[in-house]
């Protein structure tokens, strides 16, 4: 029996039922070159091993939308890159949909969609519809997959507003639903997304969102995004997988990422003018008889917060509401920095 | 399962290549015949200079006017044929490599071969091939020679060993462009146009330390000027198989090393990190 025959049986009967992306152990380690102040540093200039990850594991069952969120220079990217095979690990071992994105590039590609939110797959100097039609062409779609997907495209993202436009025409959230569209002509089981909001204004973000919402609940899309956005992730994932320095630093829930840096929630109190000061609470700020204030539920429970807000003389009205998802992450990469420090 | 690039599909995706082209060129009769015109007059003085040089001295170098006019259209064939095949920048791949557009590529359900070689522009491209046809019967019409029925044959084998030396030629030096893709970004055109500028220069009557080093080491005399003498029934018949050997040995010493190159590129690189990463 041939080696790469005994592989690919161990690797079938290792890869658990329902796994689109298993990482094992999977290390990238890159040569960074460091120059100094002066001329000296001309001279001297030297190499660093950087490490992007580090030994990262995680799996990522058919069917879930996983936000990948992290700090810039976290090793966001990188994962997408080795994910969709346009890059090696240095250790470790990654199977996308039972293949290997290195020996099986081909076969993964027809059942998976990638899409980096800053660089286009459309064809520049072609209208839309044009790409359409080199895609459907080159990953050999047949046509009534290409026709309903098409279809559904110009119904959900409105495409048939722009298909005759030149790409480079187009703004951004236009680019950006004509490449979303673009990526999903071929049905992929299993859609990457590196950074898809970036740059987009309210609307636009707000569509792509609810499409990517729609595509994973109806059609069961298997969705890895990437975004500085934390409330978008928020919105549209359920579960976030977070990176700090190369390394999985929290896989879970939203809720539960809230409680690692405290069960922390805001609350409005509006008053007739006069500054409350709820004990054990932070004011965070307010004017003209509105003030917000942060408080800790693992400490103060509602009830009791809200007995609090009862006694406080000239209450108007109170807002509670959780830490926004933002807020949280900023705490936790602050932490994590300090750590690092 | 992934389907295989029957030869059906091959054309259909050279089939889709040249209609984008073709729509391209189509956009507005403004555009098309600044295209046309701006081609014909660079094909024009590509040729024009030596060409008049030798008329007016009867021949350069032991080659009559129109066997100099045969190698230059030889020459314009050559290279319109590979500018035309090659219009992704498939002739340029250090390009490719420097920009970072091979990331294009790996998510392409193709093989990297069968998607370097279907990128053609059959049309805004073709101005240099065309003249050089033109160009080829001009100068058949003037010389007095009886040619074999075979001769079509060999000028077909020639025409393609000339290319693939330019080709390797060119993977060869761009395998460079996986190690530092940002100083090596032109490498390839330096390489094309180093040629471009060389193949028609006549060597006929030069000295050997201008001619060997132009037929080995910088293989530009293979291809135009040492496949004209062939075609003209200039040399020994046993010189007539060199450059099909030279494109042999060259290609798989391309390949080799182009491969090498593409390895470490996805084992080791990375735009951010790696010294002299690619732009995007």
């Amino acid at each position: 029996m041939l080696k790469k025959e005994l592989t690919d049986m161990n690797q079938a009967a290792t890869v658990p039922e329902g796994a689109a992306v298993i990482a094992e152990s999977v290390s990238k380690t890159f040569t960074q070159w460091q120059r100094k102040e002066g001329a000296k540093g001309i001279f001297r200039q030297q190499k660093r091993m950087v490490t992007a990850l580090k030994d990262v594991s995680f799996q990522i069952h058919k069917g879930e939308f996983v936000a990948y969120a992290g700090p810039n220079g976290a090793g966001k990217s990188t994962t997408m890159k080795l994910l969709s095979g346009m890059l090696q690990p240095t250790e470790g071992s990654i199977s996308v949909l039972g293949m290997s994105p290195e020996r099986d590039r081909m076969a993964l590609m027809k059942r998976i969609g990638v899409l980096f939110g800053n660089r286009t797959e459309l064809w520049w100097d072609h209208p839309v519809i044009q790409s359409f039609e080199w895609k459907k062409v080159v990953w050999n779609i047949p046509d009534e997959i290409y026709t309903r997907n098409l279809d559904r495209m110009k119904e959900l993202l409105e495409i048939d507003r722009i298909q005759n436009t030149f790409a480079r025409e187009l703004s951004l959230g236009q680019r950006m639903r004509a490449d979303l569209a673009m990526m999903l002509l071929h049905s992929p089981e299993l859609v990457l997304l590196d950074e898809p909001t970036l740059g987009l204004d309210v609307v636009a973000k707000r569509q792509m969102i609810e499409f990517l919402k729609k595509i994973n609940r109806e059609d069961g899309v298997t969705i890895l995004v990437t975004s500085h956005d934390m409330d978008d992730l928020e919105e549209m994932a359920r579960r976030i997988m977070m990176i700090s320095g190369g390394e999985l630093a929290y896989d879970g829930d939203f809720d539960g990422l809230r409680r690692l840096t405290g069960n922390m929630t805001h609350f409005t109190v509006t008053t007739d003018g006069r500054r409350p000061e709820p004990e054990g609470c932070r004011l965070l700020g307010g004017e003209h008889g509105v003030f917000e204030f942060e408080t800790d539920l693992t400490h103060t429970s509602v009830r009791d917060l809200l007995e609090m807000l009862s006694k406080v003389d000239g209450i108007r009205d109170v807002e509670i509401r959780r830490a926004p998802i933002e807020q949280v992450i900023a705490r936790l990469y602050r932490s994590w920095k300090e750590e690092k420090c | 399962m992934v389907d295989k690039v029957s030869l059906k599909r091959y054309f259909k995706l050279l089939g889709i290549y040249a209609r984008m082209d073709l729509a391209s060129l189509m956009r507005d009769g403004k555009f098309m015949a600044i295209v046309m015109a701006a081609d014909l007059v660079s094909n024009l003085s590509a040729v024009s200079g030596i060409f008049f040089l030798a008329w007016k001295f009867g021949g350069i170098g032991g080659m009559e006017r129109f066997e100099v006019l045969f190698m230059l259209a030889y020459g314009n064939i050559v290279m319109g044929f590979l500018n035309m095949m090659g219009g992704c920048n498939a002739l340029f791949p250090s390009r490719i490599i420097g920009r970072g557009q091979w990331e294009h590529m790996f998510i392409m359900p193709l093989p990297y071969g069968v998607q370097l070689t279907v990128g053609i522009f059959p049309f805004t491209c073709s101005g240099t091939f065309i003249s050089g046809i033109v160009l080829l019967i001009a100068a058949l019409c003037n010389l007095k020679v009886h040619l074999p029925w075979w001769w079509p044959l060999l000028l077909i084998l020639q025409l393609a060993a000339s290319m693939v030396i330019v080709v390797s030629l060119s993977y060869l030096l761009s395998s460079l462009a996986f190690y530092a893709p940002v100083q090596c970004e032109e490498i390839s055109s330096t390489v094309i146009y180093g040629i471009e500028q060389t193949m028609t220069f006549p060597l006929s009557g030069m000295p050997g330390y201008v001619k060997y080093p132009l037929l080995t080491l910088f293989p530009a005399g293979l291809t135009a000027w040492f496949p004209t003498m062939i075609l003209l029934g200039k040399t020994a018949v046993f010189e007539n198989i060199y450059p099909a050997v030279f494109a042999l040995l060259a290609a798989f010493t391309a390949a080799h090393f182009f491969k090498k190159g593409f390895r470490y590129y996805v084992k080791k690189g990375i735009n951010r990190y790696e010294s002299g990463g690619h732009r995007s």
